[in-house]
């Protein structure tokens, strides 16, 4: 249970660190997309995300 | 249609991602790194795909950028595995395996519910969002594994020539796409690193490929110098 619990805590550390790296690095972002796998040529960017109006 | 320069390095890549099974068929090592294969041929895979798209609709079409983005989540996850596979390769001898494989789970679980508190507010393509919102913290989780990874190989003086030069070149592939990433939020999509990013794509695979054909498993490491103790 102990060892469970241990790998839990590291994972959220390691989701932490990753998360804060994203940050740093985009935090001049002009919407860049990271692409991590293949040489293949970049498409056009996803869809911009719309916040749902909250009623 | 990409230009020359571009279809030149797209071509080289996915040639190298199929070198590098090649090799470890020849070598007789599919099956010890199989993650590593499955990766690189699921990459090939959706690299002939990609293609195939982008010849039919164009690489501004809406079919290209639906593909390309939830391969590139497939990817990415199998990246992710194949990543994993290593942490087994190296810490199989402590016997932590088990412990391993819930890290993995909890991590995939923790970036999959983190990407999805974030697009959760989108009010439409949810998935598309999800799935491309998932490849790009996937890629970050990976950055910080290698790293933890490449620290561990140092700390229990890892000698096998093979395990440690796939290691060091995922770290160097991980980080010069951190790098470039940081370079074209300067610099802009138009410049000469738009390059970088495809010729680190051939980078991964070629350097596996010559690890492969250089080294066998019984490879090993010099030691370090020894350090003189005092008696």
């Amino acid at each position: 249970m102990s060892r469970k619990l241990g790998a839990l805590v590291l994972a959220l550390g390691i989701l932490v660190g990753a998360m804060g790296i994203k940050t740093v690095l985009s935090s001049n972002s002009k919407g860049t997309t990271m692409k991590a796998n293949g040489p293949a040529p970049l498409p056009i960017p996803p869809p911009k995300q719309t916040t749902a109006q909250s009623n | 249609m990409p230009g020359p320069i571009d279809l030149i390095i797209w071509s080289l890549g996915t040639a190298f991602e199929l070198l590098f099974v090649v090799c470890s068929l020849a070598r007789k090592s599919f099956l010890r790194y199989f993650f590593l294969n499955l990766y690189l041929l699921l990459s090939t895979t959706v690299s002939i795909g990609r293609f195939f798209i982008l010849r039919s609709y164009g690489q501004c079409s809406v079919q290209y950028m639906y593909f390309y983005y939830y391969s590139d989540a497939l990817l990415t996850l199998a990246l992710f595995v194949a990543l994993i596979s290593l942490y087994s390769h190296v810490f199989g001898e402590l016997r932590v395996g088990d412990y391993v494989r819930w890290g993995a789970v909890f991590l995939l679980l923790g970036t999959a519910g983190f990407s999805y508190a974030v697009v959760a507010q989108s009010a439409e393509r949810l998935s598309t969002s999800f799935a491309y919102e998932l490849s790009q913290n996937l890629y970050f989780v990976g950055l910080v594994l290698t790293y933890i990874l490449w620290g561990a190989v140092m700390k229990l003086r890892e000698t096998r020539t093979r395990l440690v030069q796939i290691i060091l070149s995922l770290g160097l592939y991980f980080s010069g796409y951190a790098a470039s990433y940081a370079l074209m939020n300067f610099s802009g999509e138009f410049s000469i690193i738009r390059y970088i990013c495809p010729a680190l794509g051939c980078f991964l695979p070629l350097s596996w490929s010559l690890t492969m054909l250089r080294y066998t498993d019984e490879s090993r490491l010099a030691p370090a110098s020894l350090v003189a103790v005092p008696r």
